[in-house]
């Protein structure tokens, strides 16, 4: 076996072109990795549920709650059944209604923000559900509480300001919320009977959630929710729920993949283009090593290894390079509803394992006709060479 | 120009390292076009709507708002306006896909004389005007799904109760800049369809959701008489209807489309911070290749100095070569990406996220310059050492 050592002092006596090479291949993994944040943020945001025994209840045939009104007759209903789990203020159940509609952001242009009006209980349903700054709303009064992206993000949405909403939709801001990451995150919250008056939409609700109070009167809610003729509704446990709103992603994802193999076949090209000329400048050095005995695997490992470095070294500080973004949250629409949607970055191991695979491919493949063309390098004439 | 042997040349000296160089500037910028046109292109596209001088009145909430029907035979009688028609969304599911392409209730009537743009055979047309529950589509959307005209389309409802079950009547034909995946459909079949799961549904309530569906024309298309009274248009019908229980929003269909591209807020900043980042990386690579072609080249710039060539000449030879190098790259990349986009339907396989794709020409020479920008950059490092390297030095020197 050729030493390590020898591969490391080689990177390092040509330390410029060691250098161009890894901050090259280190931009592109890290362009990859902030699409790939992208993603897995997005995807958190949508998958994030409260708990197992949480079911939404939705018109049947809606595949999603903004889009997914009934009768707030069948909603009262359903908020009888036994089997929802209880505590001191009541039932942990809540009839919620969304509206979209659009408003300002501070930098002047606009954007749909969901509005949902939400019960007491929508509070315990989401998973640390916290208020981070001023208080809780008080029902009645046209208040209002926003998550703490939209706060910072959109005009009168920082706490005492008015969000506004055309000329009938008004709320008073008196808090900040998060909630774990969960796509409320990216939501108005005021109380139902405001939102109700407010866009003339009493007697209808979007949707109701509910906490079982047991695995086994979950499996009974639901099947007495959907197959009861009263109801005709669909209840769709909360994992399952999100679990198909994140398949919206799956477009992003795929562009992702695409972009993230195109950037490393670029990368791969660059390290290949360094390890051919490191072969080339070293074709003496090649035939000395051969000559003293090591064997022609000892070479190719040799030189696959020292590319294989070059591209580590490369990913590492592509990797290290997106490690402040994690704190970046960025704010789109959604696709699927046209409606604000803030991410924030998250390098998981979706993103490690990007990383890890392009810099593995790169260093590999990059490194691989190189190293063959060192092995095949004749010792003779290798030696003869200036 | 005589020079360009040389350069030439020199270029090929090490073919490999000069197609690794190619190799990953046309991947890279291949990605840059695709990136960047994705707005480029709705930008273009929506601008381009300018010459049908037509308006789009919505709820000034938002989608969500009402706009009740009546004001589309309000509008259509103002004056300067050529016709109007309601523009639904509907966003059914085809076969247990969720929102597969754009479905709009329209003014079957009126609908291609707003939309002028769209061809249609007038026998197709007039068998969709004959038929409540025919459907018109665009004619890729026909390619996508092999529908052909008398094909049943049915469409399960998401947002609405409702299903259609709507039969193809026609196929719609325009350029390649326009939406050729819609799916148009008579609003009154729709509609009638809302009315009736009122009354059944809550007993006659008033109030649910599913009436307040009915009568909803969604936004409005408006084609205006010229371009002139556009601007005055949508101010006239904005005041109309200010102090309603239904305040409207009307903008110009330009601007309508620009505010899809504003609600993506940041995505667009970070998808230009990647493109930068892209080409930085690039710079990077040229660089490095450009100046380890140099390396092995110091003996021959040396004789080439020593013969006589001026410090200028030197530099220019090796600063041409970084551009012939990069620029070849970013010719495969950008113009192979633009033709690749023309010959196959990209938009194809985004599962109904993007309409239509293609890389507009602006894009295109953009990617070329930044490529020539990135050889020049790369080559000036590598160009000012050979330029100023000693002849001395350089003739001594074993590589």
């Amino acid at each position: 076996m050729i030493p390590f050592k020898y591969n490391v002092r080689n990177l390092r006596v040509r330390w410029k072109t060691t250098l161009m090479t890894m901050l090259g291949t280190a931009l592109l993994v890290a362009s990859s990795c902030i699409l790939f944040g992208l993603v897995e943020g997005l995807e958190y945001s949508l998958k994030v549920s409260g708990d197992p025994l949480d079911l939404m209840i939705l018109r049947k045939g809606a595949s999603n709650e903004t889009t997914g009104g009934f009768e707030a007759k069948k909603a009262d209903e359903v908020l009888t059944l036994n089997g929802i789990q209880r505590d001191e203020n009541g039932p942990i159940a809540a009839k919620e209604i969304l509206n979209i509609a659009i408003t300002e952001r501070t930098n002047g242009t606009r954007n749909n923000l969901i509005i949902r009006g939400v019960q007491p209980a929508s509070r315990k349903l989401r998973p640390d559900f916290k208020i981070v700054a001023g208080r809780d709303l008080e029902s009645g009064k046209g208040e209002c509480i926003v998550s703490r992206n939209i706060s910072r993000l959109y005009k009168g949405a920082q706490v005492g300001g008015l969000l506004e909403f055309g000329e009938k939709e008004r709320y008073r801001v008196v808090g900040v919320f998060t909630a774990g990451g969960s796509s409320a995150e990216s939501e108005v919250w005021a109380d139902l009977k405001d939102v109700e008056r407010n866009t003339g939409r009493d007697g209808s609700v979007s949707c109701v959630q509910i906490r079982a109070a047991s695995t086994k009167d979950r499996d009974d809610l639901k099947k007495a929710i959907e197959d009861g003729t009263q109801f005709k509704l669909a209840a769709i446990p909360e994992a399952t729920y999100f679990e198909n709103q994140s398949k919206s992603s799956i477009f992003l994802k795929a562009a992702g993949t695409l972009i993230a193999v195109l950037l490393t076949f670029g990368a791969m090209f660059a390290a290949a283009n360094t390890m051919f000329s490191a072969v080339k400048s070293r074709t003496r050095e090649i035939g000395t090593m051969r000559a003293l005995g090591f064997s022609q695997r000892d070479v190719l490992i040799s030189f696959l290894g020292e590319s294989f470095l070059l591209c580590v070294l490369g990913g590492l500080l592509g990797l290290l390079a997106t490690l402040p973004l994690s704190f970046l949250t960025i704010e789109t629409s959604n696709f699927s509803n046209f409606a604000s949607v803030t991410i924030n970055f998250r390098f998981g191991p979706w993103v490690m394992a990007v990383a890890l695979i392009m810099t593995v491919v790169m260093g590999l493949f990059g490194g691989m006709i190189p190293a063959i063309r060192a092995v095949r390098i004749e010792v003779i004439s290798a030696l003869r060479e200036l | 120009m005589k020079y360009l042997t040389y350069i030439l040349r020199n270029a090929r000296r090490n073919p490999v390292r000069t197609g690794l160089t190619i190799a990953s500037t046309s991947i890279c910028l291949f990605l840059m076009m695709i990136l960047l046109s994705f707005f480029a292109m709705n930008t273009e596209a929506t601008s381009s709507t300018r010459i049908f001088n037509r308006i789009v009145t919505m709820n000034a909430n938002g989608f969500a708002g009402m706009l009740p029907v009546s004001r589309v035979r309000q509008i259509a009688a103002m004056e300067g306006v050529v016709g109007a028609t309601p523009f639904q969304w509907y966003g059914g599911k085809y076969h247990d896909e969720v929102m597969p392409f754009a479905q709009f209730g329209v003014d079957a009537d009126s609908v291609f004389t707003i939309l002028d743009e769209y061809a249609v055979p007038a026998d197709q047309l007039a068998d969709f005007k004959a038929n409540k529950d025919g459907a018109i589509i665009g004619r890729k959307l026909a390619t996508d799904r092999n529908l052909k005209v008398g094909d049943p389309l049915p469409l399960k409802g998401d947002i609405y109760p409702v299903d259609l079950d709507l039969t193809v009547r026609g196929i719609y034909n325009g350029d390649t800049n326009r939406d050729l995946r819609m799916c148009l459909f008579h609003y009154e079949y729709l509609d009638e369809a809302l009315k009736k799961t009122t009354m059944s549904g809550s007993g006659g309530s008033l109030a649910t959701a599913s009436s307040q569906r009915s009568g909803n024309a969604g936004s409005i298309f408006i084609k205006c008489k010229s371009a002139d009274v556009t601007t005055s248009l949508c101010k006239k019908i904005d005041e109309e209807y200010r102090n309603t229980e239904f305040p409207t929003r009307t903008q110009t269909e330009e601007a309508f489309g620009l505010m899809f591209a504003e609600m993506l807020g940041d995505l667009k900043n970070t998808i230009y911070w990647i493109g930068a980042a892209v080409v930085v990386s690039l710079l990077f690579v040229a660089g490095n290749a450009m100046a380890m072609t140099m390396r092995e080249r110091t003996t021959e710039v040396a004789v080439l100095k020593a013969i006589g060539f001026t410090k200028g000449l030197v530099l220019f030879l090796v600063l041409s070569e970084a551009v012939l190098v990069a620029g070849l790259g970013g010719a495969i990349g950008s113009l192979g990406c633009k033709y690749f986009c023309d010959f196959v339907d990209v938009a194809r396989f985004s599962g109904g996220f993007l309409p239509f794709f293609y890389i507009p020409w602006n894009i295109a020479i953009l990617g070329l310059a930044v490529s020539l920008f990135v050889g020049f950059v790369s080559g000036l490092i590598p160009a000012f050492l050979a330029a100023n390297s000693s002849v001395i030095d350089g003739l001594r020197k074993v590589v």
